[in-house]
């Protein structure tokens, strides 16, 4: 009787090793009135700045809200472009006072303050992106334009070969757990004690930043990688 | 299972069962709340709850009585994002959000449900409010080029089921031409509500665009937000000296100079000890509404109620 048992034990925890190792969740630690506990000590002082500043009224606790006519951070390019706040902080600091209903001026916040608050956002936008591009219907890729991305604009085949790394990818996962590890491959969680590498954070500000039918195009060119 | 076990449990579902009327206990009674604190007609801003559930939610005005409740605040200017089944995005408030792909349509289905909706359904959240003891005191709309005549006729309609003595909205100056006609019309007074835009004249921002609209109709009155007023570095209590009797209230929130950010009450650049007082001492009829926009872990209704207690003391 043991056998059958163990042997189901076995398969249930391999089943959820893979189904853990092929999507990724993203984190959700305790909420409060300014949503969710970030899974950084930096990342949670960011979300200080956010939340003190009242940024989450307009911009939404995790930037999918858009109330008082303010700008969509989820898709701005300007917040796409920035790096640790060098286009962010100026904005933040001198305001839009011209707007129908201004965004303040928080001239206050330090230089400190200013980098949180841009790596939160980032991270921000990195999750909502995910989740974003993980539930949008990717079907009509082009295997074709896909691999022209690959080895042109997209700047994989720097790091990547068909060949190489990626050989047989497509038989071994499922078509939502490539299109997660195509998103947010491995080393690019963020958890306390774990510095991402360049690589890890060159995905995400990719993530960031990708086109809907870049993705879905890449997509069609490894699926063919079997 | 051990006795401590079964004692545990026996233990847990008693303190379950007791859980909402220990929460019912820690609400005031409605009759309890009182009307005036120092004399001051003391309301809220709707806006006020960030956290409320989203418009057209069952659950949404009920949150808004308990959030009014658990601060004794007795009454309201409700905003009709949290009346109407939709957010003031879908009715073309932001000037921005107007080129957005689908509001044509949304819009539309806005109008179409505001032309149609029985008056019934404004009364039913009027009677919410008055079984809890508290009142609707302003209906806050925000009259804009997208609204047709129909629309502005049936906002006036609107507010006078909700029980509302008028309307408190952010609008502009050429829309408050448009509104003259439907104010003498229906005997109604409409509040302009500032923000601190000091670049376009259109706006509402400093004592000169209050005055210009002042002058437009008797039925036109200032919905004095005092905070966004200093950030645009206007002074509200020599503005509250001049014109007492056109204020309908004031909108109570702390921010600092030159387009600064909200502050915890106490804590920016706004005199709220002075407005209240001015108010106060001088026996204006002005009533002094809270309006909580600054940031906080805290839910909205204990920031509201920490509001609230802050004005508190500076009056009673």
């Amino acid at each position: 009787m043991l056998a059958p048992k163990l042997t189901a034990a076995v398969c249930v925890f391999a089943l959820a090793v893979a189904v853990s190792t092929a999507q990724y969740e993203p984190p959700q630690g305790p909420k409060d009135a300014g949503g969710y506990r970030a899974p950084t000590v930096e990342l949670e002082k960011g979300r200080k700045v956010f939340v003190l500043s009242s940024c989450h009224f307009c911009h939404g606790i995790d930037l999918t809200q858009t109330n008082m006519g303010s700008a969509d951070l989820l898709h701005s390019p300007v917040v796409g472009a920035d790096q640790d706040g060098n286009l962010i902080g100026p904005v933040v600091k001198a305001g839009l006072p011209n707007l129908q209903t201004s965004m303040p001026s928080f001239y206050d916040l330090s230089d400190q303050d200013i980098l949180y608050l841009a790596r939160y956002v980032h991270y921000l936008r990195q999750q909502g992106r995910y989740k974003e591009l993980m539930a949008a219907d990717l079907s009509a890729g082009n295997a074709d334009a896909g691999k022209s991305y690959f080895n042109g604009s997209g700047g994989c085949s720097k790091c990547h070969s068909p060949t190489g790394d990626l050989a047989g990818i497509a038989s071994r996962y499922d078509a939502k757990g490539l299109r997660s590890k195509l998103l947010m491959p491995n080393g690019t969680a963020r958890r306390e004690g774990v510095t991402l590498t360049a690589a890890a954070q060159q995905h995400l500000r990719l993530l960031e930043n990708y086109d809907p039918p870049d993705v879905a195009n890449v997509l069609a060119y490894l699926s063919q990688l079997r | 299972m051990s006795p401590s076990a079964q004692f545990r449990r026996r233990d847990f579902c008693k303190a379950a069962l007791a859980l909402p009327f220990a929460l019912r206990a820690s609400v005031p009674a409605a009759k309890e709340i009182p009307q005036t604190v120092g004399g001051l007609h003391f309301g809220v801003e709707t806006f006020s709850f960030h956290d409320a559930p989203p418009a057209g939610d069952p659950q949404l005005i009920p949150t808004i009585i308990r959030g009014m409740q658990y601060a004794q605040i007795p009454e309201c200017e409700i905003m009709s994002g949290h009346v109407e089944p939709w957010s003031s995005v879908a009715t073309g408030w932001w000037v921005q959000t107007r080129s957005a792909p689908g509001f044509a349509k949304m819009r539309e289905e806005a109008r179409h449900w505001r032309l149609t909706v029985p008056m019934d359904y404004y009364v039913k959240i009027r009677k919410q409010f008055e079984a809890a003891g508290l009142r609707i005191y302003y209906y806050n709309i925000n009259f804009n080029e997208t609204f047709t005549d129909a629309e502005r006729d049936r906002s006036f309609e609107a507010a006078k089921a909700l029980g509302a003595a008028g309307i408190s909205s952010s609008t502009v100056l050429s829309e408050a031409r448009r509104l003259v006609p439907f104010c003498e019309r229906h005997q109604y007074p409409v509040a302009m509500h500032n923000h601190n835009n000091l670049v376009d004249p259109d706006q509402f921002a400093t004592p000169a665009s209050f005055e210009k609209a002042l002058a437009m109709s008797k039925w036109f009155q200032v919905t004095l937000d005092c905070g966004h007023f200093v950030a645009g570095n206007n002074d509200p209590v020599a503005f509250i000296n001049r014109h007492h009797d056109r204020i309908a209230n004031v909108h109570l929130r702390d921010r600092k100079r030159n387009n600064g950010p909200n502050r915890p009450f106490g804590h920016g650049d706004t005199p709220l000890r002075e407005i209240l007082l001015t108010i106060r001492d001088n026996r204006y009829p002005i009533r002094c509404y809270i309006e909580y926009e600054y940031g906080s872990f805290r839910p909205s209704f204990e920031e509201v109620k920490t509001c609230m207690e802050y004005c508190r003391k500076i009056v009673a």
